[in-house]
């Protein structure tokens, strides 16, 4: 079956492009990584429209593929660009540690997988399995980082989970919802965008362990 | 046109209309009228739906059941007292010189705007739309959080969208897994992701998913209404946003965040019986009151002090749905309208206090406001009196129905747990109060000379919801009981 090690190819890709997102310090070329992890996810989701013929699912590949493996990491890009701030600083945890953290999430993230109906086996088994790992990542990267614009790719990863399990396990969620979120992802992006620069503005800095004055 | 739809309407139009600018005066007239005229909606929608008709637009993707109505009602009268008590509010800024066009085009644009969000969830039938709603609340609360543009707006702010973000992600993912346990049994398209659809589909839902999903789900909107452990930014916000947007997020937002997860426990109650996600609310429930109590008692912010009270409200009505039976949910919803009354007098009295000094840190309101700001301080005081569940008012007798369902059912030690949290929160609420109310003046050097009370717009908001809620401990409409016997009766009954 093509179509099957062409999913799970790709799904390790994505996984692969989470774990280089938490050994990487440069910001753009952790945006680049979300870019092609998304670009991952389309090609997914066009593998099982294809193999399935559910052509509803077309219409997450081209939201998938426009918006957030171009639009989201273009306008991300511009806002460092903006704000002229390239690295990360050096994380809560250091990388090899954090890896190898990242390396026990995505253990924890298969076992959890097998309770799925399609069981232990089949292509859909590891789409759960690395969605679960994904999430867990993104979590992971959002407590351990400093940057705003970090934060803002982990949320991004999570979310990028989240719609790998939906096209993993179910056909697809319905048209509208899914327009629905997707403008919803825009959104929260742009504001995300307005309020990293109303940050740097004041601050002079993205680095949100600075914002520490609100306690108790 | 349909009824729901016109209720939905009317404040995305004043939305607009209010963002778009214009004179001050027309702008006002605009924000309280069209707000008054949705709160007017959702009166007619809650009779429709008592007088046998259950409203419902665009194939059942909007549908209208008790809950939705009780919450539904409580949302828009909110609503209404908020935009009115908002525009006092904001011309006392204007006096002082502290209002920029940005912030009035804000203001009068996103109000109604997060209105519209609340009414959108609580009519929603499918989950995605509501989890569409949601998030819109979510992004409109940011901006009002920031309002003021303050260094600790901004960390406020940023804080709430990454956890808000992060728990709607959770929620997003729980919807997912909810929709992936019912495969093959909910039908095709938009359809497949109602409400109804799943409860009509509970018993073949594949268990494992649906678990995975039902905790997803709760902890996700869990995270909205500020439930612990995910309510840390709650204080925050509160802190930050302007008193009119903070009775939205305390009020609106956790009635609509709640209503969120009774949806869900409802699905996973059908599917698996009311252990499962039941024992999950009782236990973040329990945490929220726990962790609550201490905070309280070494609080060094009016506003801050509101924000942990919300937490153990939210965590009380989680308890009473957690602990079940009639008698427990009725006391959860109960408990939901109560606190909707009391909850606006205390933002607003508070708001005031806050106003007129500057700032509603302690440290420079300084103590004994009462001579200093009678009307505020009192109000505060009789607001402070609601919301620790003081007879005779009503919070006390809701609290009373959830603790005798507690000591009657199985978790006798959990109602232990929380009567003593309870009896915690109120000795430490009445110390906070007393002292910033009637206590000795601070050392001169670090008080501020409040500004004169005055009677304006704000003022008589304040009142007049003081009145209702006082009222309300005595007297509620027969309706808005029969509204909460609906609810309770969906929330018992599955009632589809």
């Amino acid at each position: 079956m093509t179509a099957n090690n062409l999913l799970i190819l790709c799904a390790a890709g994505m996984l692969v492009s989470a774990y280089l997102m938490v050994g990487q310090k440069a910001l753009f070329t952790a945006i680049r990584l979300y870019g092609l992890q998304s670009l991952l996810l389309g090609i997914i989701a066009a593998t099982i429209a294809v193999s399935k013929g559910q052509h509803a699912l077309f219409v997450t590949v081209a939201i998938t593929v426009v918006l957030k493996a171009i639009l989201i990491p273009w306008f991300l890009m511009r806002v460092i660009d903006r704000i002229g701030i390239h690295r990360e600083i050096e994380p809560f945890l250091n990388v090899p540690a954090s890896l190898l953290a990242c390396l026990g999430l995505t253990v924890v993230g298969y076992r959890v997988s097998t309770g799925f109906p399609e069981g232990a086996l089949g292509v859909s088994h590891h789409l759960v399995g690395v969605a679960l790992s994904m999430l867990l990542i993104g979590l992971f990267l959002m407590v351990t980082r400093k940057k705003a614009i970090t934060q803002i790719l982990a949320l991004l990863t999570v979310e990028n989970a989240v719609f790998l399990v939906a096209v993993g396990v179910t056909s697809g969620m319905p048209l509208i919802v899914e327009l629905g979120i997707a403008f919803d992802v825009i959104l929260a992006v742009l504001v995300l965008g307005i309020l990293v620069h109303r940050i740097v503005d004041r601050f002079e800095s993205m680095d949100v362990s600075r914002l520490s004055k609100l306690k108790g | 046109m349909n009824l729901l739809v016109w209720t939905l309407a009317v404040p995305l139009v004043t939305a607009a209309i209010g963002g778009a600018g214009g004179p001050r005066k027309f702008k006002d007239a605009v924000l309280i009228g069209g707000l008054f005229v949705t709160f007017a909606l959702c009166l007619v929608t809650a009779r429709q739906f008592l007088s046998g008709r259950a409203p419902a637009a665009f194939g059942d993707a909007l549908r209208v059941d008790g809950l939705s109505a009780l919450v539904l009602v409580l949302c828009g009268f909110v609503g209404l007292l908020s935009g009115s008590y908002g525009v006092g509010y904001l011309r006392r800024n204007e006096a002082r010189g502290l209002v920029t066009p940005r912030m009035r085009r804000e203001f009068y644009g996103l109000i109604p705007g997060y209105v519209f969000a609340m009414l959108l969830v609580a009519m929603a039938n499918n989950l995605g739309i509501m989890w569409i709603a949601v998030e819109l609340t979510t992004l409109a609360s940011v901006f009002l959080i920031t309002f003021h543009d303050r260094d600790t707006s901004l960390e406020a702010g940023w804080k709430f969208l990454v956890l808000g973000s992060l728990g709607l992600g959770f929620a997003l993912l729980g919807t997912v897994l909810l929709f992936a346990a019912g495969q093959g049994h909910l039908g095709e398209g938009m359809s497949a992701l109602h409400w109804t659809r799943f409860m009509q589909a509970a018993a073949s839902l594949h268990p494992f998913t649906l678990r995975l999903g039902v905790v997803f789900a709760l902890i996700g909107y869990g995270t909205k209404a500020g439930l612990a452990p995910m309510h840390t930014w709650k204080p925050d916000a509160y802190r930050e946003a302007p008193s009119p947007a903070g009775v939205l997020m305390a009020v609106g937002m956790l009635n609509g965040a709640l209503y969120c997860m009774l949806r869900v426990h409802l699905i996973s109650t059908a599917a698996l019986g009311p252990e499962f996600s039941g024992g999950l609310l009782l236990t973040l429930g329990l945490l929220s009151v726990l962790v609550a109590t201490p905070f309280i008692l070494i609080q060094w912010n009016l506003k801050r002090l509101l924000a942990y009270s919300s937490i153990e409200h939210v965590g009380i009505m989680a308890i009473g749905v957690g602990l079940g039976g009639e008698a427990g949910v009725f006391g959860a919803l109960l408990h939901m309208t109560y606190h909707s009354f009391a909850k606006p007098v205390a933002f607003f009295s508070a708001g005031t206090l806050a106003q007129l000094h500057s700032s509603s840190d302690f440290k420079r309101i300084s103590n004994g406001t009462f001579s200093r700001t009678p009307v505020a301080s009192a109000l505060f005081v009789l607001a402070a009196l609601m919301m620790t569940g003081s007879p005779p008012f009503g919070l006390f007798f809701s609290e009373m129905i959830i603790l005798r369902t507690g000591f009657l059912g199985a978790h006798v030690m959990a109602t232990l747990i929380f009567l003593a949290a309870l009896v915690v929160l109120f000795c430490g609420f009445a110390y906070q109060v007393g002292h910033i109310v009637l206590g000795p003046p601070r050392d001169p050097a670090d008080r501020r000379k409040p500004l004169p009370e005055r009677f304006d717009l704000g003022m008589a908001t304040t009142i007049v919801a003081a009145i209702a809620a006082a009222v309300s401990a005595f007297y509620l409409p027969g309706p808005l009981i029969a509204l909460i016997r609906a609810a309770t009766e969906v929330v018992r009954g599955g009632g589809v």
